[in-house]
């Protein structure tokens, strides 16, 4: 060990640097559209019988790759796709589905009513829990599909439903035959890569790790306007901005943090664009245990919750406050009213009323004299969840109500929600966070909240309440016109029995860059990272001419449809939490990947990552560490001498 | 350097060899048991990861389906004989999230852990040793305050806030790394290939580095103190030897802590690398593990502790081994 040895460390560190500060190797020809997504977190291989949920850009991302035969459900009129045209029965049972001729699968075989009968049957026939299956076998019940010709199919359902085309027509992904009907068990067999209609072919995908999707030349609205999308998974939030910011990345799937919207607005090749889709964050009580079992307990506990406070603080505004009607403002089946109420002084006299008494310490007491206080599950790896929990703690105290904010990773939170062999699930309530399935469904109330029995209300909420079932069940099936005021009373109970509160409804805002691609446009539900962005006949215009022709640098006119209620100029000037100081902004609220720290205390600054501010910091948190260090080390030297 | 240990008597000790075996038989089969238990005692199922409360009820004859699937129905005594009974035959599994057997899963993912922690290893044991002996040469002097001062403060700082501070400086500010990856989703070939693997690990592992130097530097420091307080480092200053050779005199009989602390340290840093590599997107064991917990992918993360604990064990065993090259008191027959 001397010299020698030395020298060959020294040799090896040497070459390792060298190789390191290698200048990146890129490779790519110009003339491709090729466009960096940092996804959050995998899913798979878009099997869609599994479909964790990982990623609240799911369904969009395996839309990709498969399609529906209308797209989507989150219009009243969607727009016929795998479908040029669906016709009803009288009694709106059966449903003759006239399809698109001339489309391929992306192995080359031609597509046809064999497969749209074979994916009803399929998904029916499967009846497991899953993000679509339920939709031909809990409502609408499927019966049967007959196939008429290579571009007609009539499908038959046990029941009435006049919705058919948003649901399951909307939603549905369309199953090839030929690669599904000897998969006997699609949850774990169906492992190869997919083979859909759509935009997107996947050619690769690395589990855990990164997917690539080649354009699908053929597809029949056109070759898309992106020729490859690389998609890495990058788990944590602040490297995905990161990648963003130093170009590896050309759009990141998560929302952007309300912090980083100024910073990313003002970097010159970079861009901001918002849309809408339809995600809450919302208070689940769980209506099955003693206290919260009375709509009167969780009226007054949603009266003492100030939604707008909370978005105002949480998001810097970038929101809209829930309104007590659940769905989404911008669902076609909102109420039109909505509006949540705050009045603190009636929910501590409803409370009062209730006989819930304050006690000496300011906590109320139940009739035989226990405090009355909760747990409040929060999603550990969710900052928002975590700042929502304590701020709802903290309103909920000033009516003498006990809150305990408990952050839980996701799957202890998933078990606390099942409901036991023998009883209610231990959860007493919960914060997380819907995507628009839950909002633009026309069943979405039905789905979430009817009674345990039908639906999945059993396992979701828990919530029973016959009134509620009888208009949902009148609903059921029912044609938008009848529907909708049947919707609007459902909500209106809904309003006044409290067995969720929405916090707030999140913007949609993302970070890209206009240089790779520029098409990205809002569809509504469906935020921007979706099919129609890359497709000619939606993308941004400007956009698909650039991508075409060579491209612009820092074209920023990115914005887009997004809904009237967002306000992204009072949002810039406003001062934002600088999450900018400390490097870890607070992830997408979403996501349960990252685990972000919490901004810390509001600055002026708003320079943030691009100034000297993480500089300063560092230099900063090093010097205090260093001097703490100093000090130690001298003690330690000393009593070491005095050792001796 | 397994040389046969002279036996006492027809009831004397076992070799020395078997002992060792098996101690670490024992270690490994205890490690085992923990691995299974401990995935299992943390709340929720990988049930609960198919098919989340959203996604509607479920069947007690679907959960049992796949509970079946994946060999996690029935007692853990009888999950855990199949268990045994499955690895002894080198079948580690299904993984819940991917369907695939867990042994294509992390064999994928091995060889980029391997990459990041080795060369995190090596390095932080250069730096660890070099900084320690030249702290410990003079102790108390300015240097040795100077290198003590900024090795612990290095290793005050969490592994995930290195990460992200030389993500922000050498990534975002300067641009000379990637962020992300452990290499570009490009087709690279050859020595392209190649730079960028080695341009893509380097802020990974200079975080790992930072996490490790701390432990062999404060071993090293200690050692080479107190080598220089033995009476023949008085003994060969006495004859006027020069420091540099003190200096290897004194190294050598240092490098004996070290090694262990060294081989230790290789421990520490593969559950670091859970942080590290999930900053850094890294596809290594660390982030498979991290994304297997999330889910309860109980076979991967049996797999995976598994294999984090054989690299424990057998960073031991290379410890016992090595020993004798750096002592050669432990070489002497009967020593022990």
């Amino acid at each position: 060990m001397s010299k020698s040895r030395l020298l060959v460390a020294a040799g090896a560190a040497t070459a390792f640097l060298a190789s390191a500060l290698a200048p990146p190797a890129t490779a790519q020809s110009d003339d491709e559209v090729v466009v960096r997504v940092g996804l959050h977190a995998a899913e798979k291989n878009l099997n869609p019988f599994i479909v964790p949920q990982a990623l609240p850009i799911t369904h969009d991302f395996t839309m990709l790759v498969y399609d529906t035969l209308f797209w989507s459900q989150s219009r009243l009129d969607p727009e016929p796709w795998l479908a040029v045209g669906a016709e009803p029965s009288d009694d709106y049972r059966t449903w003759t589905v006239t399809l698109r001729d001339g489309v391929r699968w992306h192995d080359g075989e031609p597509f046809a009513a064999d497969d749209v009968a074979f994916t009803f049957q399929y998904f029916a026939d499967d009846g497991g829990p899953g993000r679509y299956g339920h939709h031909v076998y809990d409502h609408p019940v499927f019966e049967s599909a007959t196939v008429i010709d290579d571009s007609t199919v009539e499908l038959t359902f046990a029941e009435p439903v006049a919705t058919f085309t948003l649901l399951p027509g909307g939603d549905l992904p369309i199953l090839p035959r030929h690669v599904w009907e000897g998969i006997e068990n699609p949850r774990a067999d169906a492992v190869s890569l997919p083979v859909g209609t759509g935009p997107f072919r996947m050619t690769d995908y690395n589990p855990g790790v990164s997917y690539r999707l080649e354009a699908n030349d053929d597809y029949f609205l056109g070759p898309p306007l992106v020729d490859t999308l690389i998609m890495p998974v990058v788990a944590d939030a602040q490297a995905a901005f990161a990648g963003l910011r130093t170009g590896e990345l050309d759009f990141v799937t998560r929302n952007l943090p309300a912090p980083l919207v100024g910073q990313i607005e003002e970097a010159e090749d970079l861009a901001v664009v918002r849309g809408s889709r339809m995600q809450s964050l919302y208070l689940m009580f769980n209506t099955r245990k003693p206290v919260l079992r009375d709509p009167a307990v969780r009226r007054a506990l949603s009266a003492a919750i100030d939604v707008q406070a909370i978005v105002d603080t949480v998001e810097g505004g970038l929101g809209r406050p829930g309104n007590d009607t659940w769905t989404h403002p911008d669902s076609p089946w909102a109420h039109p009213v909505g509006g949540h109420r705050f009045d603190p002084a009636a929910a501590a006299a409803m409370l009062d009323e209730a006989g819930y008494a304050v006690g000496g310490d300011g906590i109320r007491r139940t009739p035989d004299g226990a405090p009355l206080a909760f747990t409040l599950l929060v999603n550990a790896a969710a900052p928002p969840q975590i700042r929502s929990g304590e701020l709802v703690a903290e309103q909920l105290s000033a009516v003498g109500v006990d809150i305990t904010v408990e952050p839980l990773d996701g799957p202890a939170i998933t078990a606390a929600r099942r409901p036991g062999p023998d009883g209610p699930p231990a959860v007493e309530m919960f914060i997380a966070v819907f995507e628009s399935h839950a909002h633009a469904d026309p069943e979405h109330l039905f789905f979430f909240f009817h009674t345990p029995g039908r639906g999945v209300g059993g396992v979701f909420s828990g919530y029973a309440n016959p009134a509620f079932d009888a208009v949902l069940d009148q609903a059921l099936g029912e044609p938008v016109e009848t529907k909708l005021p049947l919707i609007r009373q459902a909500q209106e109970i809904f309003a006044e029995e409290a067995p969720a509160v929405v916090l707030y409804y999140p913007d949609g805002r993302w970070g890209y860059r206009p240089e790779a691609y520029d098409g990205w446009i809002s569809d509504p539900g469906h935020g921007v990272f979706t099919k129609r962005s890359f497709l000619a006949p939606y993308a941004n215009g400007a956009a698909a001419v650039a991508a075409e022709s060579e491209p612009e640098p820092a074209d920023e006119t990115a914005e887009t449809e997004a809904p009237a209620a967002a306000e992204p100029e009072a949002a810039e000037s406003e001062p934002t939490p600088a999450a900018d100081e400390t490097p870890a902004a607070p992830p997408d609220d979403t996501d349960p990947g990252s685990a972000g720290a919490e901004p810390v205390a509001p600055a002026s600054d708003g320079d943030g990552l691009s100034g000297g501010a993480t500089a300063a910091i560092t230099v900063a948190v090093l010097a205090v560490i260093g001097a703490l260090g100093y000090g130690l080390a001298r003690r330690r030297s000393r009593v070491g001498t005095v050792e001796d | 350097m397994t040389a046969p240990i002279p036996r006492r008597g027809p009831r004397g000790p076992a070799p020395r060899w078997a002992r060792l075996g098996a101690q670490y038989l024992i270690v490994v089969l205890a490690a085992a048991v923990v691995n299974f238990a401990l995935p299992r005692l943390a709340p929720g199922d990988p049930v609960d990861y198919l098919a989340p409360p959203e996604s509607g009820p479920v069947d007690p004859a679907w959960r049992q389906a796949v509970l079946e699937r994946f060999d996690l129905d029935g007692s853990w005594p009888r999950q855990f004989a199949s268990y045994l009974g499955n690895l002894i035959r080198g079948d580690l599994g299904i993984s819940v999230i991917d369907g695939r057997p867990v042994a294509e899963v992390v064999a994928g993912r091995l060889g980029w852990s391997l990459l990041l922690v080795g060369t995190a290893v090596a390095a932080s044991t250069l730096a660890g040793v070099a900084l320690g002996f030249a702290a410990g040469w003079r102790r108390g002097s300015r240097r040795d305050v100077g290198i003590l001062t900024g090795v612990l403060a290095v290793d005050a700082l969490p592994a995930f806030f290195v990460g992200l501070m030389l993500l922000m400086v050498f990534s975002v500010r300067l641009g000379w790394f990637p962020v992300y990856g452990a290499v570009a989703p490009d087709d690279l070939t050859g020595w392209a290939w190649m730079a960028d693997v080695g341009q893509r690990l380097a802020l990974p592992a200079i975080t790992l580095t930072l996490v490790g130097v701390a432990s062999v530097f404060v071993v090293a420091r200690s050692a080479m103190i107190s080598e220089l307080g033995e009476d023949y480092v008085f003994m060969a200053r006495a004859k006027g030897l020069s420091d540099r050779s003190v200096r290897g005199h004194a190294r050598r009989n240092a490098m004996i802590p070290v090694s262990t602390a060294a081989l230790l340290g290789f421990s520490t840093l593969v559950g670091a690398a859970t942080v590290v590599e999930t900053v850094f997107s890294y596809p290594g064991l660390g982030s498979l593990a991290f994304a297997a917990v999330r889910a309860r992918d109980y076979p991967v993360l049996q797999a995976v502790f598994l294999l984090l604990s054989l690299v424990a064990v057998l960073a031991n065993l290379a410890a016992d081994l090595l020993y004798p090259l750096f002592d050669p008191r432990v070489r002497r027959p009967g020593a022990r």
